[in-house]
């Protein structure tokens, strides 16, 4: 494939991380996959090499020495529309939270598998290219649709009076999916895609399971939903406002 | 405190007001006896030296033919006749019986008083009339002052005490006011210490030496709050350090041909985060940053199962209804998922439920595995231990999973408990109080 593909149709990856023991077999494994991946090994160097090449996404490190990963993505967001997937050690919900709300599209957690951030890196790049107009930021704190809130940082929803109930990593994907497209349809395959980029091997369900799980859960009769509707040939759609809180 | 000391002060006054009694009635007894004896020498002698032979009814000694007191009807004092006697045979008496009748105090208008012949404003207080029998010449009566010291002398007492009580106990009760209220509020915020939130230093007030300890205390309170920061810091950078190098192996793993390799290569990497995802949190759980919250548990277990479903495990959740708690979620949903995760590992496939009770909620994970030897029980608990028939990296873990569900659910203010089950197999058992 790298040698049949010409360079200018491969995808430019920014990898932006100090620990080289990181950074050069995470270059050698994304170059094996069809990237063509420039390495940055601080903040600044990326600066350099971000106006140097027409990068199509950058993967960076949030802890770094010097300017940290945060500050250069607050940085990317305010000054382009590359997407950003942070690498991040830290698995307190704060901290990703914060990663989302600097404009990163997305992160993987430290160890992370390689594969899966391939395909994260597909995903966005997908979506950037057939979407045209990308979305900064897809993640927000919280959802409000039809009386219920759904936080991102807890993986829960929490109902009317105030009490949250627990989601397994399977429907909380795809709730969010729903809830960041209401009134879209979305078919079975795009809901796979959506949610299997992220918590590798967690989803391999069948949607439908999930889907009906989450209508007990949130309707008020499973059996006539009223939130998640099935589009007769379709797929699922969300029939519901939905705000960011 | 304060009773003891009113207490204590009572019985000082009490012993006080006892010799003071005890004083009183020795001089009674010598002032009633010693004129007395006197007077009956006295009136004998006159009356065998030619005197006035003594009548029944005239002068301070009289001879009556019977025993002037009447039996029944009045106190007798015989330890005043004892004296009597002892004094009598100091002067070289000999007499016969003595008897002693207390006569009330007298209302000096009434007639009785005038009958008995005593003079006006003789005596107003009680007397004591003393009989002394002559061997076959009757009886000798003479009356003998009697004061009635009782109630006078106990309300002097009473009032001692109150001046006492009122000069002592009040300046004592503000003493230990002013100590121990100040120290009550040291002990609120030392039970209401929590390691993960300093608060505000307690105002130091009361005595010196309490001020010091208030002092001292608030001194204690942020060095330990210092040392957990510490702590959390030093974590945070042995997470940062352990995860760095485990990334690396886990990007480079991925460049391994063999498939078998690989996959076994990917779980063990999988394992060691897992593990060092157990250290931190156990050793952060004593500020956990995440606030309890009203959360439905049996949708937080049926969300934990669920997720074990997704990854192919055996294990199914009973449906229960929902069931509103206060707790933290996400270490509530960890502690599940390492009993679940101990029950996949060692039995198998695991049955989920959750229980309602009067007082507690239970989250029972049943496996099928073979149990725990019951004098094992306890040592499963212990963090880094393992029962001995299963230390080897086939099973993983390094039994961190359950000593961090009993923190977890302590933390909660319940109990895990493990219970073979009859037929065969684990019962490990969540009790939260409701």
């Amino acid at each position: 494939m790298l040698d049949t593909a010409p360079m200018g149709d491969m995808p430019h990856l920014l990898l932006v991380d100090d620990e080289r023991s990181i950074r050069e077999p995470l270059a050698a494994y994304l170059t094996k996959q069809g990237f063509r991946v420039t390495q940055a090994g601080d903040a600044e160097s990326a600066r350099t090499r971000l106006t140097a090449y027409a990068i199509d996404l950058v993967i960076l490190d949030i802890m770094m020495p010097g300017e940290d990963g945060l500050s250069l993505c607050r940085h990317i967001a305010a000054t382009s529309d590359v997407p950003v997937i942070l690498l991040t050690a830290r698995t307190e919900e704060t901290d990703r939270i914060i990663g989302l709300e600097m404009g990163a599209d997305d992160y993987v957690v430290k160890p992370f598998s390689p594969r899966e951030l391939a395909t994260r890196v597909k995903v966005i790049l997908r979506r950037a290219t057939a979407g045209g107009a990308r979305q900064h930021a897809p993640e927000a704190n919280a959802y409000a649709f039809a009386g219920w809130v759904l936080k991102s940082g807890e993986r829960a929803l929490v109902d009317r009076e105030g009490v949250s109930v627990p989601l397994s990593t399977g429907e909380y994907n795809l709730l969010l999916a729903l809830v960041t497209r209401p009134r879209q349809v979305l078919t079975r395959d795009q809901l796979l895609d959506l949610t299997q980029g992220r918590e590798a091997a967690a989803f391999d369900r069948a949607i439908d399971n999930q889907v009906s799980r989450l209508r007990r859960k949130i309707e008020a009769d499973a059996k006539t939903p009223e939130l998640i509707k099935t589009v007769w040939g379709g797929g699922y759609t969300l029939a519901a406002e939905v705000t960011r809180l | 405190m304060a009773l003891l000391i009113a207490l204590a002060l009572f019985v000082a006054q009490a012993i006080n007001f006892g010799m003071i009694l005890h004083d009183r009635s020795e001089f009674r007894l010598l002032q009633a006896t010693r004129p007395v004896a006197t007077r009956i020498a006295d009136a004998l002698d006159r009356e065998a030296h030619g005197g006035r032979p003594l009548t029944a009814d005239r002068g301070r000694v009289r001879r009556t033919p019977t025993n002037p007191i009447a039996r029944s009807i009045m106190e007798r004092h015989p330890e005043v006749a004892a004296e009597l006697r002892r004094q009598f045979a100091d002067l070289g008496l000999t007499v016969g019986r003595i008897d002693t009748g207390l006569r009330p105090a007298i209302d000096e208008t009434s007639d009785a008083h005038r009958r008995d012949g005593l003079r006006r404003g003789d005596r107003q207080g009680p007397t004591l009339l003393i009989a002394i029998e002559q061997p076959g010449r009757g009886w000798l009566a003479i009356t003998a002052p009697w004061p009635q010291p009782g109630w006078r002398l106990l309300l002097a007492a009473l009032t001692q005490t109150a001046i006492l009580y009122i000069i002592v106990l009040l300046p004592v009760l503000w003493i230990v006011r002013r100590i121990s209220r100040p120290l009550q509020d040291l002990r609120r915020a030392a039970e209401s210490f929590r390691p993960g939130d300093p608060g505000a230093p307690m105002p130091p007030h009361g005595p010196d030496d309490v001020v010091a300890l208030i002092a001292a205390f608030n001194a204690l309170r942020l060095r330990v709050t210092g040392m957990l920061d510490e702590k959390d810091r030093m974590l945070g950078a042995i997470g940062h350090d352990l995860r760095t190098p485990l990334a690396a192996l886990r990007v480079r793993i991925e460049s391994v041909e063999d498939d078998i390799d690989r996959a076994k290569m990917i779980d063990t990497v999988a394992e060691m985060n897992r593990t060092l995802d157990d250290i931190l949190s156990l050793a952060r759980l004593g500020r956990p940053s995440e606030p309890p919250t009203d959360v439905d548990l049996a949708a937080l277990v049926d969300a934990v199962v669920e997720d074990f479903r997704d990854l192919g495990c055996e294990v199914s959740f009973v449906e229960a209804d929902r069931l509103r708690m206060r707790l933290r979620p996400s270490l509530m949903r960890r502690a599940v998922r390492n009993l679940i995760e101990n029950a996949v590992k060692y039995g198998v496939a695991a049955e989920v439920r959750v229980e309602e009770r009067a007082r507690s909620v239970a989250i029972v994970v049943a496996d099928q595995g073979p149990g725990i030897p019951e004098d094992r029980m306890g040592d499963v608990f212990d963090a880094f231990t393992r029962l001995e028939s299963s230390r080897n990296r086939e099973t993983g873990g390094i039994g961190l999973g359950l000593a961090l569900a009993q923190a977890i659910v302590r933390e909660a203010g319940g109990e895990i408990r493990l219970v073979n089950r009859a037929g065969g197999g684990l019962d490990a058992i969540i009790e939260l109080p409701r």
